[in-house]
């Protein structure tokens, strides 16, 4: 084998530090705030926190975590999440069904469909229409518009389109009706497919926090990224002491803002390694689609 | 009559046609299971994202909300001519502009290179590593990045600050001052997306046929080389696929991202249309003119996204459509 030049040396040396440096760079952010939500009060205040715990407490993090506003929101990100994900995915999984087939007029409401991809009817004319339904302050406003998403739609449809026309044929022989054939042996074949779409979805309700802005004021229906926007713009500005913090008293608002955030993370770090997974399956299907 | 005896005349000359349309129907009628299917998708579709379109035509009324669409007078294209007479939109479009540019201008190139990167390294523990790292922030809400990037960067006692000052520098309030804003918005935009961006480069690397690598070698091709002159062109289809497309929407700024990041204080370099949009629309409640700023800037998007799918279907054979 070839002795390994000066040049490829060098190349590996500059690669793996590249690297390295990048990944450092993504995972700073989040030691630090991990670290702060964890140290002692006069630490964080002073400055003395960097990427190490300082007087190491779980306090700050117990008591944002037991607050009864922290638990409200996150009760109602979980509720949007778990009955928005589950609406979606039967939804799209319905509809995208007829949408693989060659059926007449099946082409044109796939153009009703895409092209809301391209054109929207825009941030006011939507909140108008959400306020004249009386949905304003209620959990369906984040659900219902959310339901049908075009992409998923589309990575569903691609992958039915994948399965063997064969299988359905033989069903019909055997008096399957259509229904019978789309629940019974479409969809358990579609198992990889749905879990995808279900973490797109589910990632989607739950890191939403722009929806609930617009249409929730409600305090009891705010949802877990609403209040940490709050938290966050709050603590940002000095003066202003919110609710939260009050509740929290004797807590710098770095700490807690800074606990509210890796309370708020958790949740996604758990899942993370089936979200990976998923996604990048469901990222490349829907590259291909053509 | 006469008409009468050319049209059944011109129906006898098409019997096919007519046949097929029937033959459609009978189709259609056969697998009504099938459009049944449809309906509570469609439903929604028109209810959520057809209802709104049809909303924007209080962008050429003077909107209140009492007398709804019916009930508003019309005026024509005054909220169009209100735009112009605006000085305001002047700095929300120089922003929105800025911004963009910098984000396709600093952030494009880097997922591109990262995927050139990860490609020469062998251990693929530490390549599988890096890959788990650099695409988890893709999937924090903006919120979340809002909170770690105020806490990083505070002037008191954050970590950035604290080594400017170790530097013997000044600290500085990055999220409240007008010249490190707009650095701020396009850095945390990098750090949220370049890794998982670079998915799409990865994917492609892996569809070069290794033969192209083998034969450059065998011509005593080093790493470099090969990285430049066979890597590279193997992704250029879809480097300018997502390019194309990444242009097609440079109207939008970033407005989820800045909506939790900025405040008064910056609204003079961070403000953008579709921040605009939100504060006019809601904060304001003037409801017509922000529809109308929102109707232009999905107008100019929708024909920058159609041209943009039209160049590269043109230019590589491929689109999104």
């Amino acid at each position: 084998m070839k002795k390994r030049s000066f040049s490829d040396w060098s190349l590996d040396i500059f690669v793996y530090l590249i690297l390295s440096v990048a990944g450092l760079i993504t995972l700073l952010p989040l030691a630090n705030v991990f670290s702060k939500s964890v140290s002692a009060e006069w630490a964080v205040i002073s400055g003395k926190v960097n990427i190490w715990p300082v007087g190491f407490q779980l306090d700050t993090l117990r008591n944002v975590v037991t607050s009864s506003v922290f638990v409200q929101a996150f009760a109602v990100s979980v509720f949007v999440t778990v009955v928005g994900t589950l609406l979606s995915i039967f939804v799209t999984a319905i509809t995208a069904y007829p949408l693989s087939k060659r059926l007449p007029g099946i082409s044109f409401v796939m153009v009703l469909f895409i092209f809301t991809m391209l054109f929207n009817g825009g941030l006011i004319p939507t909140y108008l229409l959400i306020r004249n339904l009386h949905l304003l302050d209620t959990l369906w406003s984040l659900i219902l518009p959310a339901v049908v998403n075009v992409f998923n739609l589309l990575v569903m449809k691609s992958y039915y389109e994948t399965l063997p026309e064969a299988l359905e044929e033989s069903a019909r022989i055997d008096g399957a009706k259509t229904y019978a054939i789309l629940f019974k042996i479409i969809l358990p074949l579609s198992m990889p497919v749905i879990a995808t779409i279900s973490l797109f979805y589910a990632v989607f309700f739950w890191n939403d926090y722009f929806h609930p802005m617009l249409y929730i004021n409600d305090e009891a229906l705010k949802t877990l990224q609403l209040y940490l926007r709050d938290v966050v713009m709050q603590a940002d500005s000095a003066t202003a002491a919110s609710k939260s913090i009050d509740e929290l008293m004797n807590m710098s608002p770095e700490g807690v803002r800074a606990a509210t955030v890796v309370a708020s993370t958790v949740p996604i770090i758990c899942v993370y390694p089936f979200l990976q997974k998923y996604f990048i399956k469901g990222v490349l299907v829907g590259s291909v689609k053509g | 009559m006469n008409s009468a005896a050319t049209r059944l005349k011109r129906r006898s000359s098409h019997p096919g046609l007519e046949r097929q349309r029937f033959a459609k129907w009978k189709l259609a009628r056969r697998n009504i299971d099938y459009y049944v299917l449809l309906i509570p998708g469609l439903l929604l579709l028109l209810l959520f994202k057809y209802t709104p379109m049809y909303g924007l035509v209080i962008a050429f009324q003077e909107y209140n909300i009492f007398d709804g669409v019916s009930g508003s007078p019309w005026v024509g294209l005054d909220q169009f001519r209100k735009l112009t007479q605006t000085d305001e939109i002047v700095n929300v479009l120089t922003n929105t502009m800025l911004i963009s540019c910098y984000k396709i201008v600093l952030l494009f190139p880097i997922p591109i290179i990262i995927a050139l990167i990860l490609n020469e390294v062998r251990l693929s523990a530490f390549k599988r590593t890096i890959q788990t790292i650099i695409y988890l922030p893709h999937f924090l809400s903006w919120v979340i990045i809002s909170g770690l990037f105020i806490t990083i960067l505070s002037p008191s006692g954050g970590l950035v600050n604290t080594v400017l000052q170790w530097l013997g520098m000044e600290p500085i309030s990055f999220f409240m001052d007008n010249r490190f804003f707009r650095s701020v918005i396009v850095f945390t935009a990098g750090w949220k997306e370049v890794g998982w961006n670079a998915i799409v480069f990865i994917a492609a690397l892996a569809g070069i046929e290794q033969e192209q690598y083998e034969a450059a070698s065998m011509d005593g091709a080093g790493r470099i080389k090969k990285m430049f002159y066979i890597s590279l062109p193997g992704m250029m289809p879809t480097i300018i696929m997502m390019f194309i497309l990444r242009l097609g929407s440079v109207l939008d700024a970033g407005t989820e991202q800045i909506l939790t990041m900025y405040n008064p204080v910056v609204y003079q370099t961070g403000d953008v249309l579709g921040t605009y949009v939100y504060r006019v629309g809601l904060g304001q409640m003037d409801y017509s003119f922000s529809t109308a700023v929102g109707f232009l800037n999905s107008l100019v998007g929708f024909i920058l996204v159609v041209g943009g799918n039209f160049v590269s279907k043109k230019l590589v054979h491929r689109g999104i459509w």
